[in-house]
């Protein structure tokens, strides 16, 4: 796809954890506090709304890691990924505050028995008017499964083939409201006593982007989260995806992959320039938080610093984060890159303006389908950054007909209503 | 005349749908607000607990077909009520929300987790109704061929319980240290690993997330067999109870306090709440006519009595002659029910009858049920009064507004609450 004279409007999504926000910062508020009991999340949701994003995942952990150094000393200080409260408690509640936004959380495919989650989150979607969706995850880490009374995290395959016969009970449980289902990895046969989800089905939502991966999500996905590094990966990815939702005889068009980004904005490009230079400063404390979030199985703060990242090194956990460092590392030394190395798929930096046409253009060179805006994780996040957001740059996107276009007005659709407007605006365009 | 405390039995399931005063609730009630305004209610008459209780399973015991289950809505539609909790909770501030959920089938630590995190939202007020499922229909839609036989589900529920204590334990209530200069926001040196390897049940820990404001979520238990009242006297906080009189109640809530002493506790930290419904009306007579009126055998009530056993026993009571004697039953499912339901009458008709009317203590005015409620509780010494029936909104506001006020009056139930977390408000008197 080329640029064309009428741009096409695009998903814009938001993505969290329910963890700590940014607490000692100069702009932490009262997130200390407000955090814990999910009112900093709920006042976060409803700004996104009000500025039209279209949907929210809601990201999760299991476990409190002490890969690193063999504590918890580094995980608990940088608060990266823990503490971590459990996203699908919140969601009735986020629910009740909103009126149209989706809401997806997310939950394991390894750990949660198949027809209790069926049964949550066919509640949910009608607490939620049809608004839910489900982040598929098979976890990570073998202390997630020793927090389950297993020694080790299944293999990659076994967790992903789990996943897959996973994600057939569960379609039939909220189907049919029944299974028979005798798999290699999973029996179940019985019915749920919940009726028949509002919105059908609640949205699929999938982020792991190995072959494995990117194969499950072109079954059963209607959103990908992804973060490939640059444009041309952005691009492979998202072709990837495509063809193997055509493979599994669904229409490509009912996939939107979604990139993560973490937009700094300023009144002048300079202004923006400055904050994305401290949030990019690789200054001990961001390589120490950079190597908290990256440590699943591998400790990496046991490597040498100052030396690339050995190519023996592998992992039965997230095997997409380890390729995706290597191809970024390029032979740089941990120290070189890790430091201002981000979860994010392009940087985005300038005005409202300019990074309006950054989006525009990044996604006119990939295809589609839209972001996922990403606060920065665990210790990160402030009220004021969610602000420069909705009240910044979504104006902006909204003034080009690029996002919040209209089922925002539509209290009463569904997720997957809206998931399909806003690709219906964009093949009319 | 100490003061008694109240609570409601309840589940997440269609209010009634097609008497009188149902409202359009049968078909709006899966949005949650019939049921927020219900706890909104009982907020306001001071209540101590709503309990919402679960089960997983649309039930075919009956007639070998899911037609009176699902005709009579008895078992199911049930939705999931710790999904319903966080918002009950965000819709009220003082009152405190049980959720039920099953030893037998949640993963330990994703329990722990779902409870600890309930506990946040709603700032001390979540309560755990601890059960042991007691259907193989359930099992079978967990993958199990059937339930573990009851005593061995018990065994399993004591260390499940066990378990899920030490995790809630696993951060010491001073981790959170929040020091700004050193920046280290939780004392990596007071968060701890259990690992945990029992016979049934294994978890390497920490969980990652605060403990919980009350240290422990309330547990709640509610089977009365004898494994079952050993579970509630060394965990539970408060304990459901079936009892006819005094008498009963009596002798029950004295074994359950002996039991508490044997095993270490104090008799007082464990409220023995006994279940009824009250049939109210503004005079005597029209209470006694109502009552009456209920008790009239047609085939519909005694199809919805047995229906609802078969259910909690598996035994298909429609093979049973209706006028001959009921002989000896056996269940691996819910003994207490049964005891219960044998204790009716000598024929499945004469029970019938008497197990859905059984629940009708009291019969009167406001004035006369408050003060029989009252004399009765003083001559078994507590703990108060678990009531039960339709949360139609007429008959609430029957409870709420009628009755509550006429025991406040006699100095019988609260009229504020005392503390802000659900244990400090239980052990409060």
């Amino acid at each position: 796809m080329t640029s064309s004279a009428t741009p096409a409007p695009f998903t814009v999504g938001w993505f969290a954890g329910w963890g700590v926000p940014d607490w000692s910062g100069p702009w932490a508020g009262d997130a200390v506090q407000s955090w814990v009991d999910g009112t900093f999340t709920v006042e976060t949701v409803r700004d996104l709304e009000r500025a039209g994003v279209d949907l929210v995942v809601m990201e999760d952990l299991n476990y409190l890691s002490d890969v690193v150094g063999g504590t918890f000393e580094q995980e608990l200080r940088t608060t990266a990924r823990a503490p971590k409260h459990d996203p699908v408690v919140l969601m009735s509640r986020l629910a009740a505050e909103t009126e149209r936004i989706g809401l997806i959380a997310t939950a394991s495919t390894t750990f949660w028995p198949p027809v209790e989650l069926a049964r949550t989150y066919a509640t949910l979607d009608h607490l939620t008017g049809g608004r839910v969706g489900w982040n598929v995850v098979t976890s990570t880490g073998d202390r997630a499964a020793q927090n389950f009374g297993l020694d080790a995290l299944p293999g990659h395959a076994t967790r992903y083939a789990t996943a897959a016969e996973y994600l057939e009970v569960v379609h039939a449980l909220w189907r049919d409201g029944s299974v028979e289902h005798h798999g290699e990895h999973l029996e179940v046969s019985g019915r749920t006593g919940t009726r028949t989800p509002a919105a059908g089905r609640p949205v699929v939502c999938q982020a792991g982007a190995s072959a494995a991966g990117t194969a499950l999500a072109g079954r059963f996905a209607d959103v990908v989260v992804s973060y490939p590094p640059g444009v041309e990966a952005m691009r492979e990815f998202r072709d990837q995806v495509r063809a193997a939702a055509e493979a599994a005889g669904r229409d490509p068009d009912d996939v939107q992959v979604l990139y993560l980004v973490t937009p700094h904005l300023g009144e002048t490009e300079e202004l923006a320039a400055e904050a994305a230079a401290r949030y990019y400063d690789p200054t001990d404390a961001a390589v120490r938080r950079r190597l908290v979030q990256m440590s699943g199985d591998v400790d990496f703060s046991a490597f040498d610093l100052d030396a690339p990242l050995p190519d023996d090194v592998s992992t039965e956990g997230s095997r997409s984060i380890l390729d995706n460092l290597r191809r970024v590392a390029a032979g740089r030394t941990l120290r070189e890159f890790i430091g201002s190395q981000r979860s994010e798929a392009v940087r985005l930096v300038g005005t409202a303006a300019s990074v309006a046409d950054q989006m525009e253009d990044v996604l006119a060179q990939v295809g589609g389908d839209g972001f996922l805006l990403f606060g920065g994780g665990g210790g990160v996040l402030t009220r004021r950054y969610v602000r420069e957001l909705c009240d910044g740059l979504m104006p902006e996107l909204r003034r080009r007909g690029l996002a919040g276009v209209p089922g925002d007005d539509r209290p009463g659709a569904t997720l997957r209503d809206r998931l399909r407007d806003r690709r219906r605006e964009g093949v009319l365009r | 005349m100490s003061m008694f405390h109240l609570g409601w039995f309840t589940n997440f399931s269609n209010p009634p749908w097609n008497h009188a005063w149902a409202g359009t609730e049968g078909r709006d009630w899966p949005r949650g607000r019939a049921h927020v305004e219900f706890v909104q209610a009982l907020e306001r008459a001071c209540f101590d607990y709503v309990m919402l209780e679960d089960s997983s399973m649309v039930s075919d015991a009956y007639e070998g077909s899911t037609r009176a289950d699902l005709a009579h809505g008895l078992y199911a539609p049930k939705h999931d009520p710790v999904v319903l909790a966080p918002l009950l909770a965000a819709a009220t501030s003082r009152i405190g929300i049980i959720a039920t959920a099953s030893t037998s089938f949640y993963p330990p630590y994703l329990l722990a987790r779902r409870f600890a995190t309930l506990d946040h939202v709603s700032h001390g007020r979540a309560g755990w109704n601890v059960v042991t499922s007691s259907e193989d229909r359930a099992a079978q839609n967990h993958g199990l061929d059937g339930l573990p036989p009851h005593d061995e589900r018990y065994e399993r529920a004591e260390e499940f319980v066990d378990l899920v204590e030490k995790l809630w334990e696993s951060w010491e209530p001073d981790a959170q240290v929040l020091d700004r200069d050193r920046g280290v926001y939780v004392d990596h040196t007071k968060v701890h690993t259990l690992d945990f390897r029992g016979k049934f049940h294994a978890s390497r820990g920490p969980l990652n997330l605060q403990r919980p404001p009350q240290g422990r979520p309330v547990l709640c238990q509610a089977g009365g067999s004898p494994r079952g009242r050993d579970l509630a006297a060394r965990h539970a906080d408060t304990v459901l109870a079936m009892a006819a009189g005094p008498e009963q109640m009596k002798e029950f809530r004295d074994d359950v306090r002996a039991r508490a002493v044997a095993a270490g506790r104090d008799p007082d930290a464990v409220k023995v709440m006994f279940v009824t419904s009250p049939v109210l009306a503004d005079t005597v007579e029209e209470a006694r006519a109502r009552a009456d009126a209920a008790r009239t055998p047609d085939p519909l009530k005694i199809e919805v009595a047995l229906a609802h056993m078969s259910a909690v026993t598996e035994i298909d009571f429609s093979t049973l002659d209706l006028d001959a004697p009921l002989g000896d039953l056996q269940t691996n499912g819910h003994r207490t029910t049964l005891a219960q339901f044998l204790k009716h009458g000598r024929t499945a008709r004469e029970a019938a009858i008497g197990w859905l009317t059984g629940n009708a203590h009291y019969v009167g005015t406001p004035e006369t049920v408050a003060e029989a409620m009252g004399e009765d509780m003083a001559a078994v010494g507590g703990d108060g009064y678990l009531i039960t029936g339709n949360i139609g909104r007429r008959f609430v506001s029957g409870i709420t507004d009628g009755l509550v006020p006429a025991l406040q009056r006699r100095g019988l139930t609260r009229t504020e609450y005392a503390h802000e977390t659900f244990r400090d408000n239980l052990l409060e008197f």
